[in-house]
């Protein structure tokens, strides 16, 4: 088992009333597993998908992480986890303006003290599986939003993270691109990558094998 | 790692070329600001530094109260270092020196046995054999022990000697003075040049010639080698003994009456460390030597640290405002795996690339701005490119304060939740808004009370410059080195009054300007007994032309005139003030003695004859020949041709020495030069503290708009005009710099009418030189804001308000 979510409760404190965010979830997620997380706006996807990356604190409830209590965990070993294990892809693609598309894939790997020749080879394999050689040396604002994507997902992956998350990760992507994105989610879930998307969208949330849907904060 | 900080530091540096240019120049011009001042006080504090035994020189002070007013004086009697040497044994040397005109110091023609041109050459004094060991006089060629120990002797720098005797020959080389062929020097030794930050400038030494060993003229400086074991609070007490054994026996013989006496023995000599004449003499010792400042020296200390900090806060807040840019770059790279500690140093890293280029334009515009720096300050420092340390301490202090600037931005971005700052929602720095607001107000304060500070001296500059001196400066030109005509002065000045272009002429040492000839002496009723008090007085001899060439008015009995042959032998003229102390309501007729018995003829009207700093004293006017100075009352014609036309004239009477002229209005704006380069130190500094302030106002202003994006946006969606936008901005930090003002107004006040003190004459501090100086500062801060606002008030509201 990859994780494991017992009775989850998150609030806000509202003028003295406790505003619930998530309410009772409950959730088991194995190795392998493609999740979709659906749900109106404000039901709580992305609240739920931020504690699972731990980027969230909840406030009851028990969250075990490959047999770590991450409950338990300060703040700091908290941190070390997810950036041991997981890896993000967001709607808004958060490319660092000022790199390369290169440079961009080497930066994790860059924290995680790889060496020099390492850096090299992982990243000329993550430009080759998403066929962007040919743009290593552009900046992102000379790339498209679905190529900006591709990256953003290659970079998620390159220090090959047991557990992708992805917060609407097509949400700003035409419908062709979008669809490519999903393909390429598939691929990776076939080659073992477990993988859980927020989205809105039907077609996408039935490329995962299970979905779970929100409302108000509960499954549902 | 590092290399990859470096790339994106240097990267976002040329994505925000306005706002880099803006962070990185203003703390350049900061830095720039802060050495050029530490270069000024590095060598104001440098003056008399050089001498190895600089803990034991001294020089001789006597302080003393005369009638109730403190006195002070650096000139002794002739004997006085002798009897100091051979009555103390632990004053191992004592040095004379007289540096005044009256004894034929300063300027003299001086030309080489055998030739026919004579040079007018500045730079001569007179002292005895000790001055070459205890001013540490270097020779570099002759016998230093016998340098001075000769009547003909005479010492001559390096750089003089290389003019005249370009083949390193000048020992044992005959110089004839003022054409006195009867008197000639011989070179006795060469000594090395003299340091340029020395108190006591010369470039040649002459030997005391002065036989007078009277206990009551007083008119050499005194320098004495004291013994390393010396206590000098001791010895200074000790000294007295020379006032009892000599000077007050002296005094008594002379006739000096009880009250007089009683004075003198209030007297005390003070020992003065060599270092400390440059920057901590008084004006009233009146030793007529350049001197600066040390509460200037002060002052601009503490300028130059309010500049640096100043561009330092300025640095961090401009790495703060713009946060919020680079706060979702933080979440992002703590969400892909970056810790703390690499944020931090990535941040440091920044801070500490964009201090070193700062730094490096900073040094290079303090190298740039460096010479006219040296002509408003009218000194010659150079960058220290040669010390060995100047480099690593600019490079450390880069280093240094680049990391103290890095620190604040840095702990405090790389503490954003990841999570907060990609969903956007994160509100930055609001927390610490008084102490923003503090920055500006201590920046404008800061700025308005150097403001005030130009204007006050600026307007008591005008003031001295304009002011009526009871003589007319306008339009004399003034021939120095005249006594070389010797007695051919009078038909030369009647060849002058001939032309056209001359209206008068006079030919006296003595004129109204400092630097020129001075003659004090005491005067009495000639009816009172020696033992009366007497009042000191200046007596100059001038021709009979001299009052109606300078403008002076006569304005009771007359002025002197050829008709009266009287005039020749002891008729005077007294200035109102000498009536005055005299206590006669009617000079006229009365006689006055000096010892010798003169006549009042006439009263004239008070004229500055000092510094403005210094009150009139009394002064009077005896007819007689000094003929060192000829001055000349130009007509109204074209100053150029009447130039050219005295100038045939000189060459025709005087073949050998070139003509040289000044103007008698230059001379007197060049007595009161000190007050000049204040006034443009001050100018100059006071543009970088306003520029560095506005950056400050600039960078804080861009904070806020920034931070307060989504409200200005939202005003915009509901209609919200581009006049309340820009009032919205604006106001907030009006309302501060009005603040500074309040708080800047009472120190400027202060500081200046005590820099005012200085002068017996000078400008009211009126309100319109604090409203003025708040009006500058104010429309320069509306300016400032002004871009920051206006930019707001465009702004395209959807813009901002998608990105949440």
């Amino acid at each position: 088992m990859l994780l494991e979510l017992n009775h989850i409760y998150k609030w806000v404190q509202s003028g003295g009333q406790k505003i619930f965010l998530l309410k009772d979830i409950n959730l088991k997620v194995e190795e392998g597993e493609f999740i979709s997380i659906m749900g109106p706006s404000g039901s709580g996807k992305s609240t739920l998908l931020n504690i699972i990356g731990m980027l969230d604190v909840f406030n009851e409830g028990e969250y075990n992480f490959l047999e770590d209590s991450v409950h338990n965990l300060k703040e700091k070993h908290r941190s070390n986890l997810y950036k041991q294990y997981i890896g993000f892809v967001f709607q808004a693609y958060h490319l660092l303006d000022e790199l390369t598309v290169y440079e961009n894939l080497e930066m994790p790997l860059l924290y995680k003290k790889y060496s020099s020749s390492e850096r090299k080879a992982l990243v000329a394999d993550m430009l080759d599986k998403f066929n962007i050689v040919g743009k290593q040396n552009l900046f992102p604002s000379q790339l498209s939003g679905g190529q900006q994507q591709l990256v953003g997902i290659a970079r998620a992956l390159i220090s090959n993270p047991k557990l992708i998350l992805a917060d609407e990760p097509t949400g700003n992507l035409n419908s062709k691109q979008g669809e490519e994105i999903m393909e390429i989610f598939k691929e990776l879930n076939k080659e073992g990558v477990t993988i859980i998307q927020v989205t809105h969208s039907e077609k996408n949330a039935a490329y995962a094998s299970r979905t779970i849907n929100l409302l108000d904060g509960r499954q549902v | 790692m590092f290399k990859n900080h470096i790339k994106i530091a240097w990267r976002s540096l040329k994505n925000e070329k306005l706002f880099t240019t803006i962070k990185v120049g203003g703390f350049a011009v900061g830095i720039a600001a802060c050495l050029l001042i530490t270069l000024f006080i590095k060598d104001e504090l440098g003056y008399d530094q050089h001498y190895k035994n600089k803990d034991v020189i001294y020089r001789v002070v006597l302080e003393g109260k005369f009638n109730g007013e403190v006195m002070k004086s650096v000139h002794f009697q002739l004997p006085f270092a002798d009897a100091l040497v051979s009555d103390f044994p632990e004053i191992k040397k004592a040095a004379k020196v007289n540096a005044s005109e009256l004894f034929g110091a300063g300027k003299r023609g001086l030309k080489i046995a055998g030739e026919s041109q004579n040079k007018l050459e500045d730079g001569f004094i007179f002292a005895n054999q000790d001055l070459i060991d205890v001013l540490e006089i270097d020779i570099v060629q002759g016998n230093s022990g016998t340098a001075l120990s000769a009547t003909e002797n005479l010492v001559i720098s390096k750089s003089k000697a290389d003019i005249f005797f370009p083949n390193g020959d000048a020992l044992g080389k005959n110089i004839i003075l003022d054409n006195n062929t009867y008197k000639p020097y011989t070179i006795s030794a060469v000594m090395a040049d003299r340091p340029p930050n020395t108190h006591l400038k010369f470039d040649f030494l002459l030997p005391i010639e002065d036989t007078n060993m009277s206990w009551t003229n007083q008119n050499y400086f005194t320098y004495i080698l004291v013994d390393e074991k010396t206590n000098i609070k001791e010895l200074e007490k000790k000294m007295f003994s020379i006032m009892e054994n000599y000077v007050i026996p002296a005094q008594k013989e002379r006739g000096r009456a009880p009250d007089f006496l009683e004075v003198l023995k209030t007297i005390e000599y003070k020992l003065q460390p060599v270092e400390d004449i440059y920057l901590k003499s008084d004006l009233k010792m009146g030793d007529g030597l350049q001197h600066g400042d040390i509460r200037f020296v002060w002052l601009f200390g503490a300028i130059s640290g309010f500049i640096l900090i100043l561009a330092c806060i300025n640095f961090i807040n401009l790495s703060t405002a713009k946060s919020a840019n680079r706060a979702k770059e933080v979440g992002l790279r703590k969400t892909i795996g970056a810790y703390k500690s690499n944020l931090v140093s990535q941040f440091l890293t920044e801070s500490v690339l964009f201090s070193v280029i700062s730094f490096a334009l900073g040094v290079l515009l303090a190298w740039v701005l460096l010479p006219s720096f040296n002509a408003i300050a009218l000194k010659n420092v150079s960058m220290p490119w040669q010390s060995i340390w100047f480099i690593p301490i600019i490079v450390l202090f880069a280093v240094i304060v680049g990391l103290l600037a890095g620190l604040y931005p840095a702990f405090y971005l790389s503490g954003f939740r990841p999570i907060a700052v990609l969903k956007g929602n994160l509100s930055i720095g609001s927390k610490s808004g008084k102490l923003r607001s503090g920055l500006v107000i201590f920046q404008f304060a800061t700025s308005v009370v150097l403001i005030i500070g130009t204007l006050i001296i600026y307007k008591q500059m005008n003031f001295i410059l304009t002011k009526e001196l009871g003589y007319n400066k306008e339009q004399i030109v003034v021939l120095e080195g005249a006594s070389i005509l010797g007695n051919k002065t009078e038909s030369f000045k009647n060849q002058l009054v001939q032309l056209p272009s001359v209206k008068k002429a006079t030919v006296s040492s003595y004129l109204p300007i400092e630097g020129t000839k001075r003659n004090g002496n005491t005067f009495r009723k000639s009816t009172a007994g020696n033992e009366e008090k007497g009042i000191a007085a200046q007596i100059w001899r001038v021709d009979y032309d001299y009052i109606s060439t300078l403008g002076m008015q006569v304005n009771n009995g007359r002025d002197f005139s050829e008709d009266y042959a009287s005039d020749a032998i002891n008729s005077i003229i007294i200035n109102e003030k000498m009536a005055t102390e005299l206590g006669y309501k009617n000079p006229i007729g009365k006689q006055i003695s000096n010892g010798e018995n003169w006549t009042i003829v006439g009263v004239v009207s008070d004229f500055h004859f000092k510094s403005l700093k210094e009150d009139i004293t009394p002064l009077a006017l005896v007819v007689g020949k000094d003929t060192g100075i000829i001055s000349l009352k130009l007509s109204g014609t074209t100053v150029n041709e009447a130039l050219t036309e005295i100038g045939a004239v000189w060459d025709k009477n005087v073949p050998n020495q070139a003509f040289d002229y000044t103007f008698l209005d230059q001379k007197f704006a060049q007595m009161h030069q000190d007050v000049k380069r204040m006034g443009k130190i001050f100018n100059s500094f006071a543009l970088f503290a306003i520029m560095v302030a506005c950056l400050g106002l600039f960078a804080l202003s861009a904070f806020m708009v920034e931070q307060r994006q989504k409200e200005i946006s939202i005003r915009l969606v509901l209609g919200a005009p581009f006049k309340s936008i820009y009032k919205l901005i604006t106001l907030d930090f009006l309302k501060l710099v009005f603040i500074a003002m309040l708080i800047a107004t009472p120190i400027g006040w202060y500081l200046m009418s005590n820099w005012l003190q200085d002068f017996a004459y000078k400008i009211n501090l009126s309100w319109e030189i604090f409203v003025g100086a708040g009006c500058i500062a104010l429309s320069v801060a509306v300016v400032t804001i002004s871009y920051q606002a206006i930019g707001a008030a465009l702004l395209k509201p959807l813009k901002s308000l998608r990105a949440e």
